[in-house]
């Protein structure tokens, strides 16, 4: 097995040495990553399949039209074979737009069922553990230039930049836009400003991206906290969110965006209408609703897309939890995408569709829906560098 | 090999007149007023002293300065130059802390490892950051603890590969550290049996049968011959049949260099026009022995040195004297920087800070107390050089364009040092307020920008600050001169070296 990935090694091109291509910017791109491996099963839930329930005798989603439970509790009927989490439910109006497509059994290769490998390998684009340690997306600002010399070109929400975002600098990573102000007592700050306005009033190229950055400083100081009625979580996904939003809206140059949702690894009581998983469901779809609607004027130049390492395991464990496993599940939200949809093949949980230890199979690598929106949505055609030693197939789910 | 005293003088000439190229550096522009205006009180330290020794160290903290004035720039240089000599006690009593240092890669590998649960990935190289930031702050052996930062660039390795998290600090210890001011053969030799970067580069997955060029090619275009060096795809593949099974061990002595012969591809090589019959490991140490004296690589280090210590796009002529050097010396990194001083100080440019020399010529020039800990490493983080994690093999970029736009977390960390919002972190505005004995906002501006930036900004330049700091609002005296720091840390002035 180990010569078989070895042949797969061809020359990663180095990042400083990729050719830079001119292009004006495309989409905002958000990039929610689900850490731990949420359990896509009971999220976008394959209630045509008979298997899952016999899988899951304990943790499974009723069906939609199971009289024997509570209607709050059944899955939400999207195409006759696939539903929501009915804590997912806040995600329907996105649906009904035409705005959410989900890529189901959509993961990487790797079957390392180690987090960190996964994670690791995901967010650098790449197959093994060769080759350049930059990020994605890292390459992808790289080797894209819209000429915008803003320093929130790219932010990461966290204390620091997300593992797909390494090999550009800057990236600026921010837990709000508290991060992107000076602190101190309220004179302290007004004169640290002034004297940045003094010291950066000269005619050289610092002084002028000094002046860009005390410009931003004061467009993101008037964005007046939001008052109006879309509630997005108490939770720091939720403010997250929140803070993107007003970053798009003040129109100061961002282009990325990354955010991460951590605790998906539910081996132990993960939950079915209550508890830890179907808390941190509640947390992603009320965050993604409050969002959707907030930026549905910007929709049509908005891109964001939810992806985790990788799925659970098809049958429960013991622990009325799920274990590693292997397939996962993209979500897609935008006003550019062809049609709403699940989207993938289906490869089924019978015993000989199971991938390896019982797991959900990978049939869409998650590169080519990534590569899809790079070049589609991002205007930017160096997928050779994005994703090295990958071709990527386009699924035409975008515009 | 030694500049000679009429060297200086020439230096201090050139420098002087030099300073009006570029506007956007006071530290130039004001230097020839500097000798007017001594700072603090020390005599006999001129202005283009402070430059210099602001250029070849983390920032001309004073206890450098004093040494200046004491024994001369040129013996002070000499003195940095044999560091051996120069006694590091001080700094290496704060080193005790970290006792992963001097481990093995075995023992490193098994204290992070938490056997049930995942690996434990942060301490040791976390111990290796701090130590690091530790060192270029406190180390009296300055000059050398920049050669240090230098070769970990041109060698980079970063810990978020795998393996490596653990396998850097014994390649920081190993290769690095000693032979930064060695001959830069040694270096490469050394940095090629280092499992740290064979790992990085993946050569563990370089066998017969199944090569794999990362190494190989990187060993050339980015650690000796540079890409224009003179080598072909061609001995790229030659050289990483030459390479195949140089790996570490996995067990007893993991993480320790180890040649598997059962993996090594025997048969017959050409590298560089050299014939290289089969004789296992010593096949690719030849070829590294000859890369390592190279002129492609004495022209490539020569680019590499004088845009670290002298400008971002050095003249050619100057990088051939210094390559000359590097090549009548068989490589000795001492003779080659004696050179690269003597003759390269006419051709100083300004050179904006990277991250790490902002961050230390702040806690240095103001004579900070710092534990060297996280909050420090999460500033890098956010101006985007934390330590050991540049994921390409072709290290932190060295030149200015990349790191300009990104002047808010600058900002942020200048205002934060001089409240004293910085955990681990400690400066004295009261002390330094006494010391300066200001009475209002316009000499105490004079009196630290020429400290910070070793000429006070003009009286026009100071009343332009006390002016904005007046409209903006008034505040007690030690508040005011918080901000009088932050405003001069975070000026355009201080983002250059």
């Amino acid at each position: 097995m180990k010569t078989q990935h070895i042949s797969q090694i061809a020359r990663k091109p180095l990042l400083s040495f990729a050719p830079v291509e001119t292009a004006p910017r495309g989409d905002v791109l958000v990039l929610v990553f689900l850490r731990g491996a949420a359990d896509v099963l009971n999220m976008v839930v394959p209630h045509g399949e008979d298997e899952y329930y016999k899988l899951r005798p304990a943790l499974s989603i009723p069906r939609p039209d199971d009289s024997k439970s509570k209607k709050e509790e059944r899955t939400v009927d999207l195409d006759g074979f696939f539903g929501l989490h009915p804590i997912l439910s806040p995600l329907l109006p996105i649906w009904q737009e035409g705005h959410l497509g989900l890529v189901h059994a959509c993961g990487a290769h790797d079957d390392s069922h180690s987090h960190f490998k996964a994670q690791e390998l995901m967010e650098r684009g790449v197959d093994n553990e060769g080759g350049s340690a930059s990020g994605w997306l890292g390459r992808h600002l790289a080797t894209l230039n819209t000429g915008n010399p803003s320093p929130m070109r790219a932010i990461a929400l966290g204390e620091l930049p997300q593992r797909s975002l390494y090999g550009s600098v800057p990236v600026s990573s921010l837990r709000s836009i508290e991060d992107f102000k000076l602190r101190g007592n309220e004179t302290a700050v007004l004169q640290m400003q002034a004297a940045l306005g003094a010291l950066y009033s000269g005619k050289d190229p610092l002084s002028g991206l000094g002046r860009e950055t005390l410009r931003i400083l004061d467009t993101l100081e008037k964005i007046a906290p939001s008052s109006d009625e879309r509630v997005y979580p108490d939770s720091s996904f939720g403010r997250g969110l929140r803070e993107i939003a007003s970053i798009i809206k003040a129109e100061v140059g961002l282009e990325v965006a990354a955010i991460d949702l951590d605790g998906w690894d539910t081996h132990f009581a993960q939950g079915v209408q209550t508890g830890l998983m179907p808390r941190l469901m509640n947390d992603l779809a009320e965050g993604l609703a409050a969002f959707h609607e907030e930026m549905l004027d910007h929709a049509d130049r908005l891109t964001l897309v939810v992806m985790t390492e990788f799925g659970r395991r098809a049958y429960e464990n013991a622990s009325l939890g799920t274990d590693h496993g292997h397939g996962g599940m993209m979500m897609l939200i935008g006003g550019n995408l062809n049609t709403r949809g699940v989207f993938g093949q289906w490869p089924g949980l019978k015993p000989h569709q199971l991938y390896g230890p019982g797991d959900l199979a990978v049939t869409t690598d998650y590169r080519d829906i990534l590569g899809e929106i790079c070049a589609k949505r991002l205007n930017n055609p160096a997928l050779d560098n994005i994703f090295p030693d990958y071709a990527v197939k386009m699924q035409n789910l975008f515009l | 090999m030694k500049p000679s005293r009429r060297d200086f003088l020439k230096l201090v000439g050139v420098v002087a007149s030099s300073a009006a190229l570029s506007s956007c550096a006071p530290v130039y522009e004001n230097l020839a007023r500097l000798d007017e205006n001594p700072r603090f009180d020390i005599e006999g330290v001129s202005a283009q002293d402070f430059a210099l020794v602001n250029r070849l160290t983390f920032g001309a903290g004073a206890a450098d300065l004093t040494r200046v004035a004491e024994i001369g720039i040129q013996a002070w240089f000499a003195e940095q130059l044999e560091y051996e000599s120069v006694s590091d006690d001080s700094c290496n009593i704060r080193l005790r802390q970290f006792k992963t240092l001097g481990l093995s890669a075995n023992d490193l590998f098994d204290i992070s490892d938490k056997i049930f649960d995942d690996q434990d990935r942060h301490t040791v190289p976390n111990e290796l950051r701090q130590a690091t930031l530790m060192r270029q702050t406190y180390s009296r052996r300055q000059f050398y603890e920049r050669m240090v930062e230098f070769w970990s660039d041109h060698f980079n390795i970063s810990t978020e590969k795998g393996d490596c998290f653990y396998l850097k600090t014994v390649d920081d210890r190993e290769v690095i550290r000693p032979h930064a001011l060695g001959f830069f053969s040694d270096l490469l030799w050394a940095s090629s049996h280092s499992p740290a970067m064979l790992f990085y580069l993946d050569n563990q997955s370089n066998l017969k049968d199944a090569p794999n060029e990362n190494y190989a090619r990187e060993v050339m275009e980015l650690h000796s011959l540079g890409v224009d060096g003179g080598y072909s795809q061609q001995d790229v593949m030659e050289l990483a049949r030459c390479l195949t099974g140089w790996t570490m061990k996995e067990h007893f002595w993991r993480g320790d260099f180890h040649f598997d012969e059962d993996v090594h591809d025997f048969a017959p090589k050409k590298v560089l026009g050299k014939e290289i019959s089969a004789s296992g490991l010593d096949e690719a140490e030849r070829v590294i022995r000859d890369l390592g004296l190279h002129p492609s690589t004495a022209h490539f280090l020569g680019t590499k040195l004088c845009r670290r210590f002298i400008a971002d796009e050095p003249p050619a002529v100057l990088v051939n004297l210094v390559a000359d050097t590097f090549i009548a010396t068989n490589g000795d990194i001492r003779a080659v920087m004696q050179t690269l001083l003597k003759e390269g100080i006419p051709h100083i440019q300004p050179k904006f800070k990277r991250p790490a020399d902002f961050i230390i010529s702040a806690l240095r020039l103001l004579d900070a107390r710092t534990d060297g800990g996280a909050a420090l490493h999460k500033y890098l983080g956010r101006m985007g050089q934390p330590y050991f994690t540049w994921p390409t093999p072709d290290g932190y970029p060295d030149t200015s364009t990349p790191w300009m736009s990104n002047l808010m977390p600058r900002w942020q960390f200048a205002a934060a040092l001089a409240q004293n919002k910085i955990k681990g972190t400690k400066i004295d505005v009261e002390y330094l307020l006494e010391l300066s004995g200001a009475k209002e906002i316009e000499s105490f501006t004079k009196w630290m920008s020429a400290l910070l930036l070793g000429a006070p900004l003009s009286e026009n330049e100071c009343k332009k600050m006390a002016d904005a700091l007046r409209s903006a609002g008034t505040g007690d005296e030690i508040s005011t001169a918080r901000v009088i720091i932050a405003g001069l840390l975070a000026s355009p002035a201080f983002q250059w070296r």
